[in-house]
Parts: C-alpha cells; structure tokens; sequence
C-alpha cells in the first residue's frame, strides 16, 4: 500500500486504542495496536526502500491484491510490498537501524498475540503496558524517520 | 481451548465490537474474524470434528485434507468465517473502497457462525 495510506491507518486506529479499555476490551485493543504498528512498520520499510510503495493489498506472502482494468481486486504474485506480520515474510533486504528497532519493538507486541487472544493466558495490566510502551516506540522511531508526527 | 473458554473469549470481543462506530470498520472485520473463529473452534469441539488442543487459528492455514473434513461437519461456519478472512485484505490491510460495507457483512457473517454455537 501507499505510505499516506499506511499512515491514515496508524492515526486511526491510534485514535481506536484511546476509546477502548486496555482490560475490559484488550483482544480488540490489542489487535488494534498490532494492526497499526504494522501498518507503521510497512510504511517505514517503504520509506527506507526496503520494500515496495505499490497499490497492492496483502493475502499471504508473495500474493497480493490487486485492482484489474475493471476496478475489481485479482490476486496476483508480486515482489515484496506489505508484510502481514512483521517477520511474515522475512525481509531479506538489510533495514537501517531505526526500523530493525521497530521491527523488534513489533516482536514485543507479537509475542503475547497468540497465548492472549487465541490461548488461554490472561492478559494482565503487565502485559497491556508493555505492548503500550512498545507501540509507543514504533510510532516514536516512525515519526523521527520522516519528520512528523502522524497525526 | 474448551468450548466454554471459547464462547467467554467470543463474548468478550463481541462487547467490545458494541463500542465501535461505523468508521471502525477495520477493527469491527478483525474482531468478527476473532469472535468467529473462536465460535467456529467451540462448534467444532462440540461436534467432536476438533479437540480441545487442535484450535483452527485461519481456515487458509489448514491443510486441505483439514479443511475438507471440518467442512463435512459444519460446512457453513467453515466457509462464513473463510469470507470473513477473505474480507480482510482490501479493507484492513488495504485502503480499498467500501469498508463499512464490508464490516457490516462480517458481522452478518459474525451471526451467522454464532447462531447456535
């Protein structure tokens, strides 16, 4: 996807985790903060030259959404635009230091993804903070990359 | 997970889908593929096609030999929550037109695989 379009993401769903409850509503809180450092991440690993800038929306890795002559979506292979998760897929190309920090900020959030919304661990204040401080650097290091802050 | 953990993770995704507004379209598509997929797991385990240590996490990481069996036990929640998941790409990951159209579907999707579970 388009940087401003990954950055309209971050800002909103932003906006989302402010209104929602870190405990009483934390999977969809929790998802929200994932989603949008994603969305942070591809738009640095984009900004860096890492990845592809390109109108193409993720499925699984190598294959992508695209809009045919006619407007409609049609899957299509394509070189590495949008990753789903970071480290889904590896990105092979070296990053500069400030998105490897990002991308290993991200780790700290992905981390609880699976025991706390799939499994059975339960989320704690603990973990709901680590998540908020790291999501806080994501967008810390995204705001230092391209001079301003997302709204 | 057992099926009453399942439906208590359900509801409480569901309780925070309430406080969405339309323009959150995003997270009310996330949030009825998690719902979904833990009402699907529940069905699942009570129907005896899954155990309580063999959760479906996405229906596009099943084997096909997988997907085909479950699919002979609850067809219809298999392939509600596959259209959820398929509604996530354009309008989560992706700044396609018609978002809250597309959440709407997910939840009518959403209470299609609840129905029941």
């Amino acid at each position: 996807m388009r940087i401003d379009s990954h950055l309209q993401k971050v800002g909103k769903l932003n906006a989302l985790r402010g209104r929602l409850d870190p405990d009483a509503d934390f999977e969809v809180w929790f998802w929200a903060t994932m989603t949008l450092g994603t969305h942070a991440v591809n738009a640095a690993l984009h900004h860096c030259g890492a990845t592809l800038e390109d109108d193409a929306f993720a499925t699984q890795p190598g294959v992508y959404l695209i809009a045919g002559q006619d407007g409609q979506l049609e899957s299509a292979l394509r070189s590495l635009g949008d990753v789903l998760h970071v480290g889904r897929p590896k990105v092979e190309t070296p990053v500069p230091p400030d998105v490897s920090a990002m991308m290993q900020a991200m780790e700290v959030i992905e981390h609880h993804r699976d025991p706390c919304i799939r499994g059975e661990r339960e989320p704690t204040p603990a973990i709901a903070r680590e998540c908020d401080q790291a999501i806080a650097q994501v967008l810390a290091l995204l705001h230092a990359r391209l001079g301003k802050t997302v709204p | 997970m057992s099926p009453e953990e399942h439906r208590a993770k359900a509801e409480k995704v569901e309780r925070s889908l309430a406080k969405l507004g339309p323009d959150d379209y995003e997270m009310a598509i996330e949030g009825a593929m998690l719902a979904g997929t833990h009402w699907l797991n529940r069905a699942l385990h009570l129907q005896g096609a899954s155990s309580a240590d063999d959760d479906v996490l996405h229906t596009y990481m099943l084997t096909v030999n997988a997907l085909r069996k479950l699919r002979v036990v609850d067809a219809a929640r298999v392939d509600a929550l596959t259209e959820i998941e398929d509604i996530r790409p354009p309008f989560v990951r992706g700044d396609f037109p018609g978002g809250q159209d597309a959440a709407r579907r997910s939840l009518e999707l959403l209470a299609r695989i609840r129905s029941g579970a």
